[in-house]
């Protein structure tokens, strides 16, 4: 065994002395960097922006394509919402008069008129027209489709299908074929039927000449010139598909969605103040400054590069270490703790999305109002804020209105009004006086995935106990598909409000709303009667009294906004805080870089 | 033979199916796919949930959608008709397309985690053997349990507050402060004592020497801004090569055998003679040009080898290679190190990275993006590194204490072999037939991809995708995740028992 030890020693020690050695001499001789044939990146003028989703599609509004991280390129693309307008910090609609103008100029028949900048260009050199306003237009309106779907397999029975896209038809399918300019600059629309959010629609979307070109058209003239020429769809009694119009539709709705950085530089082009220049999947999008934009939005800075960090915490050390400059990760007390440790400037506030508690009116237990009103009467709302939003947001506040969030104009004049401060306080007195002995059982819905719905119904429970309200966990995983029809009395979920306008409200708060699980009939007229109104002051006065309403019927109680927050590096200015899909990119051009 | 491998192959596939419909099943039961729709209070949500139910065919119950599924995977079966259809996401994007991305991301990360691993796993497994109950063995044994017994997303995070953004923040005024360096040579002088061993004296001198000589180096590197601008230069290279081919002759061949150090310095002086004519081409080289060199070292090792003849020239070949190879590895980590300046203008002075395996829109030349890869991807390779390692040390400790012990070491012992020969060539040997079961398990299971570990640095490699399809209800990418990651281990085992087969004799196959 000995002579094993030494030869081991024997040659560990040669190795060692020869490993001391090395590294002395290392220290000696410092060949300096020789290499210079290398193109690092541009210096000055790049911000990178941690986002948790990849890229998937150059066309973020087709039904597969509807996410966040694709609306963000859209939006700098100017490409859906940032091209004739914006929304700013405050939830208000900003036109963008450089880029083209937009105002109603009749409101019987509602008519709308975009002219664009005539020297707004795409970026492949060639100019923006009313073309390609047409060709958005027909996307948007869904003016063309015939088909009818099959309920259950969601596939095409009859008719045909051209343009798909996420977002709702409403509105827009009442309006007949545009009028176009003879400087075929401006376009003009004409509603059958008042649309209330005419301000959101956004005519700009992908380049009619690239279309043209892949639906095997010479220009965009001739696609403009194809479609006037076809009748509107009638999924009654459809016509015959148009060969030429489908493939421009199907390369509409599926030829931008890529899962590599497209070899077909027609997929790039862009109308608005950012280019795609280079894509990783799964890692980093990149986008340079447009030479050809004209608009208002030129950002300051040359580059943007989007970095796909799914994790919060790995955003924040990624802040830290430098490698992006802006994150906003999802929100959590951790993040916030961990993210003012990095000494990075930290914005916080509220996002769009809201919970709330909504009871339902066809179960027998809130036949009376008295009981509805008892057991919201013992929703601990302040409490179920400082347990959850609090800690990441400090100056957050009870929501106080079923239709707006705070950083809407109304919300304070309606929150005055409302009702709303009934219910401001825990009051188990005045609960069991209007429940006069009755002690009834609430089954509550809520998605047992998800800890902040978990927190707040044990809260509710407890707070409900001492009312005599007995509250059963009726909580699901499968909550979502559970919704209609579900054996239950009261729901907890959150809405995502849109922070302008009010095509969703009657989508909740109608008797035959999509979304209205409670079978609240309370409101139904005034929730139809906001779809046309076009006047301001009067839209407003019937959202008012629609919040005012349900109070009064103790319809269900909104209890918190999520908070949301930012980390912003110091060597970037600009950055401020939004709560809505847009996120920090609200305000791009505004952003600069310090040296 | 052939009998057996297709008995097994064809009972692979069996196996293949018959979990896919398990899995398929399960996952299609318990995910949603439509949830985010459902809960949407868009005006047209019932439009939306329309396409996707026509998209993913969600109408068809899961059993039944199964057997649609491997209609398309059956495809996959016809050669070069490139026919694949493994079905789409939720966004409409082909898994076959996005696999590969996936895929070629989990390699690049484990390959390197699993190589190292193995390395010193084994090494360390064989040294605490020789040394047992050592200080070294139980400070060993204890270390690597306590890596062991971390959770990854702590070490994750542990690397990145330390090493990540510790040594950037270093490299801002890169001075080790003279606490820093007392401390750091303390640990190394520990360190090496007790990997020397021996008396107390003998302890005291060799913790004396190699700790002041360490913090003495340390200090001359950051009096003159080594860590600004590292590179080897000429004498260091002389002499680490020079090291390596005496450590490579020495422990496959043994000093006494002359053709082994004639081979071995053959291919220490081929090597730097490459090192001083081979930078202008170094200069212009890309990945291709680095494959065709390493071939070419690698020839050139065995040639050699082959050429200095003797009785032995499997030996020489092998020490040849190992010469070759390593010393080719020093001449290109000096080139690599010299674009180390470029890395630190692109990326602001902060190269080591805590996300990600490149720096977004880095363009340059194969060893400033090697260099950046290398960046990237340290933190994730130690962070996989520890969990695997630990493993590796328990099981080659203990197969190599089990082989020292039988009676044929004795034997060699007894008739006056050389204690490197019994150990290398006997002992050793033997005491790899176990690993290889664990090899082409840990093979199977990383390339599965280490769903933590790619979460933590956002790596989008295979346990991204399975993640991310599970939480989205998203069956098609989790499927693809699962026909490769099952397809791999069912492989792996295969192979295991075929090389089983090779280096057991006592194993046959039938």
């Amino acid at each position: 065994m000995s002579i094993r030890g030494k030869l081991f020693r024997k040659s560990v020690s040669g190795v060692a002395v020869l490993g001391v050695a090395a590294l002395a001499l290392t220290a000696c001789t410092t060949s300096g960097s020789t290499g210079t044939n290398t193109d690092t990146a541009a210096t000055g003028g790049t911000v990178t922006v941690a986002v948790v989703n990849d890229f998937t599609s150059f066309n973020n509004q087709t039904p597969q394509s509807n996410l966040d991280t694709n609306g963000q390129v859209g939006y700098l693309m100017g490409n859906y919402g940032s091209a004739f307008s914006y929304i700013d910090k405050d939830f208000k609609i900003v036109h963008e008069d450089k880029f083209g103008t937009f105002e109603k100029t009749s409101d019987d028949p509602q008519t709308v008129t975009y002219t664009l900048n005539p020297d707004d260009k795409w970026s492949d050199g060639e100019p923006v027209t009313a073309d390609d306003m047409v060709l958005s237009w027909a996307t948007q309106a869904g003016y063309y489709n015939s088909s009818t779907t099959d309920p259950d397999s969601g596939d095409v029975v009859s008719g045909t299908q051209y343009f798909e896209i996420a977002a709702s038809t409403a509105g827009l399918d009442t309006t007949a074929f545009p009028t176009v300019s003879d400087d075929n600059l401006s376009m003009t629309l004409v509603y059958g039927t008042p649309y209330v959010d005419w301000e959101l629609v956004n005519p700009i979307g992908q380049p009619a000449h690239i279309v043209a070109k892949k639906a095997g058209l010479s220009s965009a003239a001739d696609l403009t010139a194809l479609m006037k020429s076809l009748p509107k769809g009638d999924p009654a009694n459809p016509a015959a598909a148009d060969p030429t119009l489908k493939a421009a539709a199907d390369f509409v709705n599926t030829g931008y969605d890529v899962t590599a950085f497209p070899t077909d530089p027609d997929l790039l082009v862009s109308s608005g103040p950012m280019v795609p220049t280079g894509w990783t999947p799964g890692q980093s999008f990149t986008m340079e400054r447009n030479k050809y934009y004209v608009g208002g939005m030129i950002p300051k800075i040359d580059k943007m590069i989007l970095r796909v960090i799914p994790d919060a915490n790995a955003q924040v050390t990624a802040l830290q270490n430098g490698e992006v400059d802006i994150i906003n990760p999802q929100a959590s007390a951790d993040t916030l703790t961990a993210l003012e440790n990095t000494g990075a400037d930290v914005l916080t506030g509220d996002q769009v999305s809201y919970d709330h508690l909504d009871l339902r009116f066809d179960q027998p237990v809130f036949a009376d109002i008295k009981v509805r009103q008892a057991f919201l009467k013992t929703i601990p709302r302040q409490q179920i804020l400082d347990s959850i939003v609090t800690p990441v947001n400090p100056d957050a506040k009870v929501l106080n209105s079923q239709i707006w969030v705070p950083a809407n104009e109304p919300y304070a004049d309606s929150v005055a009004n409302n009702g709303s401060k009934d219910y401001a306080d825990v009051d188990i007195d005045g609960a069991k006086a209007l429940l006069a002995g009755a002690t009834p059982s609430v089954r509550i819905l809520y998605n047992t995935n998800n800890p902040n719905r978990v927190d707040e119904f044990q809260a509710i429970q407890e707070s409900a106990a001492k009312a005599g309200i007995t509250v059963v966990d009726a909580g699901s995983p499968d909550w979502s598909s559970l919704l209609s029809g579900g054996d239950y009395d009261a729901s907890l979920f959150g809405w995502i409000s849109p922070g302008v306008g009010s095509a969703g409200i009657s989508q909740i708060f109608s008797t035959d709303g999509g979304g209205n699980y409670n079978h609240y009939t309370g409101t139904n007229d005034d929730a139809i009667a906001t779809q046309t109104t076009l006047d301001p002051d009067k839209l407003i006065a019937l959202e008012k009294n629609m919040d005012k309403q349900m109070f009064a019927d103790a319809y269900g109680l909104p209890l918190f906004q999520l908070p949301g927050v930012f980390g912003v590096s110091k060597r970037v200015s600009g950055v401020e805080y939004m709560g809505n899909q847009t996120g920090p990119f609200w305000n791009f051009w505004e952003w600069s870089v310090s040296k | 033979m052939v009998s057996f491998i297709l008995r097994r192959i064809l009972v692979s596939i069996l196996i293949l199916i018959a979990a896919s419909f398990l899995m398929y099943v399960m996952v299609g039961y318990s995910a949603d796919p439509l949830q985010d729709l459902t809960s949407s209070n868009s005006p047209n949500k019932q439009q939306l949930i329309n396409a996707r139910v026509s998209l993913l065919d969600l109408d068809v119950p899961p059993p039944l959608r199964w057997v649609l599924w491997l209609g398309g995977v059956a495809k996959c079966a016809v050669p070069f008709a490139n026919a694949c259809d493994l079905g789409s996401t939720v966004s409409k994007a082909q898994v076959v397309d996005i696999l590969p991305n996936a895929l070629a991301a989990t390699v690049q990360l484990v390959t390197f985690a699993l190589v190292l691993a193995i390395l010193l796993g084994v090494t360390i497994g064989i040294i605490t053997a020789l040394r047992q109950y050592s200080g070294l063995d139980n400070t060993v044994t204890f270390v690597s349990f306590f890596l062991y017994s971390l959770p990854a997303f702590l070490v994750a995070v542990l690397l990145k507050e330390f090493i990540a953004i510790g040594f950037n923040d270093f490299l801002r005024d890169p001075v080790i402060g003279g606490l820093a360096l007392v401390v750091i040579g303390l640990v190394i002088g520990a360190i090496w004592q007790s990997l020397l061993g021996g008396d107390a004296k003998r302890r005291l001198v060799v913790f004396l020497v190699s700790g002041l000589a360490t913090s003495g180096v340390l200090l001359l590197m950051s009096a003159t801004g080594w860590f600004m601008h590292p590179g080897l230069g000429a004498i260091p290279i002389i002499l680490l090569v020079a090291a390596i081919a005496l450590g490579s002759a020495t422990l496959l061949a043994g000093l006494r055998n002359r053709r082994a150090l004639i081979t071995a310095g053959i291919n220490a002086a081929i090597a730097l003679v490459a090192y001083f004519t081979l930078q202008p081409l170094f200069d212009i080289s890309s990945a291709g040009t680095l494959f065709i060199l390493a071939l070419a070292t690698a020839a050139v090792g065995l040639v050699s080898g082959f050429l200095a003849g003797g009785y032995d020239r499997g030996q020489n070949m092998r020490v040849g290679l190992v010469t070759a190879l390593l010393s080719g590895a020093v001449v290109l980590l000096d080139r690599f190190m010299q674009s180390w300046g470029d890395l630190l203008t692109a990326t602001n002075g902060r190269p080591i990275a805590t996300v990600g395996s490149k720096t977004p829109g880095l363009s340059g030349d194969v060893w400033l993006g090697g260099l950046d890869a290398f960046a990237h991807l340290t933190l994730p390779t130690i962070a996989l590194l520890l969990i695997s390692f630990a493993g590796y040390t328990r099981y080659s400790r203990a197969g190599m204490l089990e082989v020292l012990s039988l009676d044929y070491i004795r034997t060699a012992r007894a008739k006056g072999l050389p204690e490197r020969t019994v150990i290398v060539r006997h002992a050793f040997r033997n005491m790899l037939i176990p690993l290889t079961t664990l090899v082409a398990f840990d093979v199977g299971a990383l390339l599965g991809g280490a769903i933590i570990t790619e979460k933590v640095f956002a790596i989008p490699g295979m346990g991204s995708l399975f993640n991310a399809g599970l939480q989205r209800g998203d069956l098609n990418p989790v499927m693809g995740y699962f026909l490769i990651v099952a397809a791999m281990a069912i492989t792996f085992n295969f192979l295991a028992d075929m090389a089983y087969a090779g280096l057991d004799p006592r194993v046959r196959i039938r």
